[in-house]
């Protein structure tokens, strides 16, 4: 056998082997002309090879975002450095039909891709490769998982019975809102509130006025503080609040202005109606507190201060 | 009389394969460091006339030894040997005195180049 | 080969050749954001998987993060590129991206990989350069977006008890960008990074 019938039949298998992968394989050149597309791209695309080849890939795909992917290609081809993309990141480079009618579930192809400067026999980089990965199952049944756990999150980070954070929750985010504190020291204040005799409320009326009269007052705490401010329910009746950039006066003012509220709300009865009233804790934030825990626990002082003072009342911590 | 050359960089497999390139029949006398403040003493005891300095060092950098030499006026001629091969990183190293400036990893070749164009040593 | 330790001749090798590789992305990096960056120190370490997180040594755990990460593989190394991105940067990011818009999490994934694709890329190259390997790099993997440390590396576990860690921390001059990067390789592979190390060091 001679010589260039080997690189010959070499060539064959290779471009064989290129035009039946699995995988999508499109080949620029540095003004963006089509010099090589397989099968993979030719069957997904519509558009035949020898109809691509020599035209602009943005005159094919007249969707693709020419500023997006000039700005890839050229950081690739300059910094000699494959870049990558992710579904996640754009769910695909080029539009595609998802061409499956029974098992799709979505109207396009996801992909994965890799951009690869090509060099030639010089080391000059004249070519661009992309390679363009179907991940479209990947994707479907990740998206699938993914809005699961965003339920099962939100489940496990808020109380079923008044939509605010569990306490669990809560307290990572005053864990985390302490070490900032620690970083960065600024005025916040945290607050313990507490139903009076919330247990002769259940014994009177039974634990379905009792369930009424915590999701009564926890409406009046949501619908008082501000946004960056965060609230849980701390146990059966207490709850926990905490107040960013707000001393504890300014915080003192607000648990009062709580206070009357709850205290002139109505929970209706089926023959009528009940009215609670709270006691509350307030501390600030002081420096020499070294962990979170510390910073609860004089606001629960305080707020044991108010009970034994008569109930109905907010207490500051000293 | 031999001259006194000083390697500093924080790696000692960076100074031995520094010592390595240095050519054969240079007559010195090698000290190394392997951060810029035990490098600031060598080169107040004249041990460093010569410094082949690294850049990202703990303790002190290759830019706090460069500025001392300056501030102190110590007599030391320094080539930067580093792996920080920003164009920034090379003005600034030369803004701040230094002779020249050879990236790693070290070429036998480019730090004889640099030697010779300096007239350090010549074969 | 169980109950290797990492003595200091060879931690100091890898070291210094992840420091040359470094400063190869630094580069690169530089180019494309128009800045200087501060050239990191890399902290090379022997570590069992639980031990991970400490790794991290310059993202507090309380800290909001991205992730990305990205296997590679070749001569008979591999292992893991991971790169944690601190939520606070992107603000900075993309003011350096000259992006003017709103910062979506899809415009922060873009600059997430955009920034990956450069210090793993150019960080696994220099690497293998040096190593006279070369490494194939699979598809990157989003590990999360806005977490903190634990969350995100309790929802990764790996089968591979023991890790060879270079931690590489980068800053960007006179920006709060703060990322790291962090190249895991496999246990397997130290015996083989062990000889071609050795090369090197005679």
């Amino acid at each position: 056998m001679n010589q260039p019938h080997t690189e010959f039949s070499e060539f064959h298998w290779l471009v064989e082997v290129l035009q039946t992968v699995d995988i999508g394989i499109v080949v620029l050149d540095m003004e963006y002309n089509i010099t090589a597309w397989n099968s993979f791209i030719e069957n997904n695309s519509g558009v035949d090879s020898a109809d691509a080849l020599g035209r602009n890939i943005f005159d094919v795909f007249d969707d693709l975002s020419e500023q997006w992917f000039k700005h890839k290609a050229e950081t690739v081809t300059q910094l000699r450095n494959r870049a990558f993309t992710t579904w996640e990141q754009r769910p695909y480079v080029f539009k595609f039909k998802n061409t499956r009618p029974v098992t799709g579930v979505t109207d396009y192809m996801y992909q994965n891709t890799t951009f690869i400067p090509v060099a030639n026999s010089a080391g000059d980089v004249e070519n661009l490769a992309i390679i363009v990965y179907d991940v479209t199952d990947t994707a479907t049944s990740k998206i699938e998982l993914g809005e699961v756990n965003d339920q099962l999150a939100l489940m496990s980070r808020t109380d079923g019975l008044t939509q605010m954070l569990n306490r669990g929750y809560w307290e990572d985010l005053l864990a985390k809102e302490f070490l900032r504190q620690q970083r960065n020291p600024r005025e916040h204040s945290l607050i313990m509130l507490d139903i009076d005799h919330f247990k002769n409320i259940n014994d009177t009326y039974g634990h379905q006025v009792g369930d009424d009269v915590i999701r009564a007052v926890a409406k009046v705490i949501l619908d008082n503080l501000r946004a960056t401010d965060f609230s849980g329910r701390y146990g059966g009746e207490e709850f926990s609040l905490v107040l960013i950039d707000s001393d504890q006066q300014n915080s003192f003012q607000l648990a009062e202005r709580l206070r009357k509220k709850i205290e002139q709300t109505a929970v209706p009865l089926p023959d009528g109606e009940v009215f609670v009233t709270v006691s509350l804790g307030v501390a600030g934030w002081k420096p020499e507190m070294s962990e979170y825990a510390q910073w609860i626990e004089q606001a629960d002082q305080a707020l044991y201060e108010s009970k034994r003072n008569g109930r109905n009342r907010t207490s500051l911590a000293p | 009389m031999s001259l006194p050359l000083l390697v500093v960089d924080d790696s000692s497999f960076a100074r031995k394969q520094v010592i390595k390139a240095l050519p054969k029949g240079w007559d010195v006398e090698i000290s190394q460091a392997s951060h810029g403040q035990e490098a600031l003493e060598l080169i107040s005891q004249g041990k460093g006339e010569v410094v082949l300095l690294d850049l990202t060092m703990p303790v002190m950098d290759g830019y706090g030894v460069l500025e001392s030499i300056r501030a102190r006026d110590l007599p030391a001629v320094v080539i930067v040997i580093s792996g920080d091969i920003q164009p920034e990183a090379e003005a600034r190293v030369k803004k701040l005195g230094a002779l020249a400036f050879v990236k790693k990893p070290l070429n036998t070749e480019n730090l004889l180049t640099v030697l010779n164009d300096f007239g350090l040593y010549s074969e | 080969m169980s109950n290797q330790i990492l003595d200091e001749e060879l931690r100091d090798c890898f070291q210094e050749l992840s420091n040359v590789a470094v400063g190869r992305a630094a580069d690169l990096l530089a180019r494309l954001l128009n800045t200087f960056v501060i050239m990191p120190i890399p902290v090379v370490n022997l570590l069992e998987r639980a031990e991970l997180s400490m790794a991290l040594s310059s993202i507090e755990d309380a800290e909001s993060v991205s992730a990305v990460c990205q296997g590679f593989t070749g001569s008979k190394i591999a292992g893991e590129a991971l790169l944690i991105f601190n939520d606070a940067s992107f603000t900075d990011m993309a003011e350096l991206t000259h992006y003017t818009g709103e910062i979506t999490k899809q415009i922060e994934l873009e600059l997430l990989m955009d920034i990956s694709n450069i210090l793993i890329g150019a960080c696994l190259k220099g690497l293998a350069e040096q190593l006279d390997v070369r490494f194939s790099q699979g598809q990157p993997y989003l590990l999360g977006q806005h977490l903190n440390i634990s969350e995100l590396l309790k929802k990764n576990t790996t089968t591979w008890q023991r890790l060879l860690t270079i931690e590489i921390p980068y800053k960007l001059e006179g920006h709060q960008v703060n990322c790291d990067l962090l190249l895991l390789f496999t246990e397997d592979s130290l015996p083989v990074l062990r000889n071609k190390v050795s090369y090197l060091m005679e």
